[in-house]
């Protein structure tokens, strides 16, 4: 109960923090406040907008949650995101689920590089999964102005993928998977004795190994899943929205997994609101560029002082 | 030098400290004496300011140093790093002169650590007691508290920390000892306290007590006879399929743990440093005692683990409780039934009683003799030659990496000392 309170707390300063350093421009608070609620919750557009942006980081999030619960620090959601995108693309001429297996597996096999760096030079993840970042960057700008490229050749960009997921009522239909996806991380993490062993490994590695378990193939397991879970993100962000790849498609989703995550107590439910309030501040700080002239990046401001909140009140919280 | 009165401490559920009164002057040594559990660490937390009491006051003239049961070291720095840590203020160094203050600090305790360029990691736990000693005695404090400090010691480590104890006293030092080794308390102590559930239940000079008076105190509510293995100098015939294997700490007990560990994952196995290996404190008991079976369900998980609480009687508010809230017997009684329930072929055990008060080492014997006499065979890696003795049907010694020859306890009694201390 008390983790939730501090988790709202990250939450409420961040968007109090927003509107009132938008006063530094000029504006109220009280008006900037206004237009980032409508402009996030406050039609119907807006909200498909939110829940648009929700989708990419809910399922990002949670391939940090299952990545941090092991104690294995995947920051290589982005890199995992765009090779999902990659794969679905190429998929994609088979069909949705062909497409989001792909994505899946994909994002699966560029995690699992790290791990096997790991295993092989005891290579640490931090490292390697940012580095892989970097190298997916450059494998899709190669991609969409080489062999990828669109048949018109105008653009750097892909044509669009031979499959698309239907479209519920102005939303995607990702949505039902992202949020399947959080019930089948939770059942996981809490219901199996795979998530019991996976987060006794990421407790206390030392008891898992003294308790049976192989702690490497444990380790190298939950990167797979969570390299999946930042795959199937970048094939439903695919599918679903840009329906092209292009040299910016991943747009941060991955790094800001780790924000969706850290707000969420890395609890895999918690994730959905999460996502949802990551959302809505993207999609309400991109209404308060449009409507105020403050530039959209505040979003990621705002992503900042969640982080940095929890950080505060998690510190004050372990010296008590 | 410490003055507490009427201090009380609860923790959810349970009363850990339950109005108790007492004084330490300078220059004495006295020990606290009690069960795990009893509330003996809770209150020289309080005595120390690392917690605060519910009620009560506390009276501290000059500054309290606690020596931990569990290490705070930082184990990727060396024996000089981790000195300079809390000794040395902010300033522009090298690491000569860091070792060579080291040293000085070492020496000025008198206690014994060679080589201060070694990182904590490498250290046997035997030397990280001695380097958690320094730390705090270097810091020449009004009160000096002690919590356990022989669990990890072999004999002769444990006669030099007596020593120091003495030196300390006699500098104007209050000294207390928190121990459940009775003949050790009655050794060093001129005053002995005892608690139970919380209280002060005996309090007696030392010369006019005996083990088996404060036996009876600490656990009162068990049958009064008392017989403990090891504890109380009575020998009970070893088992044929218990083998001992002793050492002073540091000589490969662990590297062989880990070695047997790695090697037959079949057996169970009980890890020398229970809060590093054995628990997982953030998981509950429940999740704790499901780490190596099958599957997991979590409300079958719960009826197991209150049928393990029950068992080994563990105490706990319950299967849902977090493992890392227990006291270190009740912690290693989880170990003990994660490992020992499945019945299986082998079972090896290091330091299984390290720490553990009577009532508690008398149960984990009795586990490991139940089991050897199901057949299991038992391999025993203790610096605790009279628990080594009172189970075990052969005895090896380890000393720099290798194993002595297979001993009888009647041969090994006779030659065992000195193929510990490696002159045979």
């Amino acid at each position: 109960m008390r983790r939730f309170g501090v988790a709202v707390l990250a939450a409420a300063s961040a968007v109090l923090l927003l509107a009132f350093s938008g006063a530094l421009f000029g504006h109220s608070p009280w008006s900037l406040l206004s237009i980032l609620g409508s402009g996030s919750v406050g039609s119907r557009f807006a909200l498909a907008g939110t829940l648009l942006k929700a989708v990419p980081l809910l399922l990002t999030g949670l391939s940090v949650v299952i990545a941090f619960r092991a104690g294995v620090w995947n920051i290589g959601g982005e890199g995992q995101f765009i090779v999902g995108g990659l794969a679905a693309l190429v998929a994609s001429r088979w069909g949705v689920v062909a497409s989001l297996a792909a994505a899946m597996l994909a994002g699966a096999a560029w995690a699992s590089i790290a791990s096997a760096m790991r295993l092989w030079r005891n290579a640490p993840e931090v490292l390697t999964t940012i580095l892989l970042n970097f190298t997916a960057i450059h494998l899709l700008g190669w991609s969409v102005n080489g062999p990828l490229r669109e048949h018109a050749a105008q653009y750097p960009q892909t044509d669009p993928a031979g499959a698309a997921l239907p479209v519920l009522g102005g939303v995607h239909a990702g949505i039902v998977l992202a949020v399947a996806a959080s019930v089948f991380a939770w059942w996981l993490l809490y219901r199996t004795a795979e998530g019991l062993r996976l987060r006794a490994t990421g407790f206390n590695p030392n008891a898992a190994r003294w308790a049976g378990i192989r702690v490497g193939a444990q380790l190298a397991r939950a990167m797979a899943i969570s390299g999946a879970a930042a795959g199937l993100a970048g094939g439903v962000e695919l599918l679903g929205v840009t329906h092209r790849l292009f040299e910016r498609f991943a747009a941060g989703y991955g790094y800001s997994g780790i924000a969706v995550a850290l707000l969420a107590q890395l609890h895999p439910l918690a994730t959905i609101a999460s996502a949802l309030f990551f959302g809505a501040l993207v999609t309400g700080a991109g209404e308060l560029q449009r409507a105020a002239n403050i530039s959209a990046g505040l979003a990621t401001f705002g992503q900042a002082v969640v982080i940095l909140t929890l950080i505060v009140f998690e510190n004050v919280r372990s010296r008590r | 030098m410490i003055h507490l009165s009427h201090i009380t401490k609860t923790f959810g559920p349970t009363r850990a400290v339950d109005d108790v009164s007492l004084e330490v002057q300078r220059g004495e040594i006295v020990a606290l004496a009690g069960e795990n559990g009893a509330g003996k660490t809770t209150l020289m937390r309080i005595a120390a300011g690392e917690i605060d009491a519910d009620g009560g006051t506390v009276n501290r003239e000059g500054r309290a140093e606690l020596v931990h049961q569990h290490f705070l070291l930082v184990d990727a720095l060396t024996i000089a790093e981790n000195l300079a840590l809390t000794h040395l203020g902010f300033r522009f160094t090298t690491r000569r002169m860091i070792e060579r203050e080291a040293r000085e600090i070492i020496a000025g305790t008198g206690i014994e650590l060679r080589d201060v360029s070694r990182r904590v990691s490498e250290l046997s736990v035997g030397e990280r007691s001695k380097l958690e000693l320094i730390k705090a005695i270097a810091r020449r404090p009004a009160t000096l508290i002690l919590d356990e400090p022989t669990s990890v010691l072999t004999p002769n480590e444990t006669g030099e920390l007596f020593a120091v104890m003495r030196r300390v006293a006699g500098e104007g030092t209050a000294v207390v000892f928190i121990s459940h080794k009775l003949p050790e308390v009655l050794a060093v102590a001129q005053r002995v306290i005892v608690m139970r559930a919380g209280r002060v239940v005996a309090e007696s000079a030392a010369r006019d007590t005996n083990v088996q008076a404060l036996a009876n105190a600490m656990v009162v509510a068990q049958s009064p006879g008392l017989p403990v293995a090891g504890q109380l100098g009575d020998r009970v015939t070893g088992q044929p399929n218990i083998k001992a294997i002793v050492g002073v700490a540091g000589n490969g007990q662990s590297e062989l743990a880990a070695k047997l560990r790695d090697e037959h994952r079949e057996a169970g196995h009980i890890p020398e440093d229970r809060s590093r290996d054995g628990i997982v404190a953030e998981l509950t008991i429940a999740e704790n005692l499901a780490l190596k079976a099958k599957r997991w369900n979590a409300r079958d998980a719960a009826r197991h683990a209150e049928r393990m609480i029950a068992l080994y009687s563990i105490r706990a508010s319950g299967p849902l409780q977090r493992a890392g809230d227990l006291s270190g017997g009740n912690q290693q009684k989880v170990i003990l039934a994660r490992e020992l329930d499945r019945r299986p072929p082998m079972i090896v055990a290091a330091e299984p009683t390290r720490g553990l008060d009577i009532a508690a080492t008398r149960f984990v014997h009795e586990q490991l003799r139940a089991a050897a006499a199901d057949g299991a065979s038992i391999l025993l890696i203790t610096s605790d030659l009279n628990e080594a003795f009172a189970l075990a049907g052969t005895i090896q010694v380890i000393y720099r990496g290798r194993l002595s020859e297979a001993m009888t306890p009647e041969e090994a009694s006779r030659r065992v000392a000195a193929l510990m201390a490696g002159v045979a």
